[in-house]
């Protein structure tokens, strides 16, 4: 199939389009889920109903966060890609797995985020006293789990701008080798980060739960809270590797 | 190095099984290994006496799970660098 300038910008469309479209699902659910929690702990506790409030807002921008980089990476898709014709099927492979690496990469965290948020809210509802030790462990909690959105965000980065242009004397088999390995590091830290930011999510909200209940429990509850999400981290770190490896050794 | 046609797409189906099966690999010990984090937390927020043992079980039930995390790690490995 001859190749022309249209075939990037189909894929860069493309990318752009399921970038943003599935990056923004989890992104409005987990900020739904912090609402939510947040509505019904006024509730239950009117008095604090500006500590929850508060609470809710940060929460709902912590979780936001992954869809704010699906936004940036469908942004640069539409208006700050190369267009040359030299680049040829490598980078329209390039800015097809961008898309699809940031858009799947952020459902996990945004998920963990909004679990996470949610509980610290109805934590802080339960305990009003302990809200700001609440509220600064559900940030660390959702700083943890956003961490695999960023590594989705680096290798749609690396993507967009660190795939060679496509040499002119290469043969067919080499040009489907190397772009099919382009897409599938996308999927890879893609469907790598969904596990561990749900995951991570889980472990900050069950602590910021647990952070209300049993205040004097802090320094365990934040070291055990620590371990888990790290070893969680950890097949983010092994698709992050393979992205890599399929990006730069092939 | 050349690569005909037919060689081209045998190679390019074992790169995407690569990218798919580390993808998808991680899923499950993902959501697994902090389902197991979060209820240590809980368990240790209720009981502190029994923290280490906590720990420790948290810690065997996290390597356990990730055993098919690495399981995709060296399957995709193997698909990159042997095929």
């Amino acid at each position: 199939m001859a190749f022309s300038i249209e075939h990037i910008q189909i894929a860069a469309y493309l990318g752009a389009g399921i970038c943003v479209g599935i990056g923004a699902v989890t992104t409005g659910i987990g900020s739904g889920i912090i609402a939510g929690e947040g509505a019904y702990g006024i509730v239950k506790q009117p008095k604090a109903n500006e500590q929850i409030f508060r609470t809710m807002l940060i929460g709902q921008a912590a979780a936001q966060t992954a869809g704010i980089f699906a936004l940036v990476i469908s942004m640069l898709l539409i208006y700050g890609r190369s267009d040359a014709p030299e680049g040829g099927w490598f980078k329209a492979a390039a800015y097809l797995a961008a898309g699809l690496a940031m858009g799947l990469g952020s459902v996990g965290p945004s998920l963990g985020a909004g679990y996470a948020g949610g509980q610290a809210c109805k934590s802080v509802a339960r305990m009003p006293k302990h809200g700001n030790a609440i509220m600064g462990n559900m940030l660390i909690g959702q700083a943890l789990s956003q961490t695999s959105a960023i590594f989705a965000l680096v290798v749609a980065f690396l993507l967009m701008y660190s795939v060679p242009n496509q040499p002119a004397d290469i043969s067919i088999g080499r040009i489907i080798v190397k772009s099919v390995a382009l897409i599938a590091a996308g999927l890879s830290i893609g469907f790598g980060t969904l596990g561990p930011g749900t995951g991570i999510g889980y472990v900050a909200g069950k602590a910021s739960d647990m952070m209300g209940r049993f205040p004097n429990e802090k320094p365990k509850i934040m070291r055990t809270m620590f371990l888990g999400a790290a070893v969680s981290e950890s097949t983010a770190i092994y698709s992050l590797v393979v992205a890599f490896l399929l990006i730069f050794a092939l | 190095m050349n690569l005909t046609l037919a060689q081209g797409i045998v190679k390019a189906s074992a790169l995407l099984g690569a990218g798919l099966c580390m993808g998808m690999g991680a899923l499950g010990p993902g959501i697994g290994e902090g389902f197991v984090a979060g209820k240590a937390c809980e368990g240790i927020a209720r009981s502190p006496e029994n923290a280490s043992l906590i720990t420790r079980t948290m810690l065997v039930g996290q390597a356990v799970s990730e055993s098919t995390g690495i399981y995709s790690l060296v399957i995709a490995l193997l698909l990159i660098f042997s095929t």
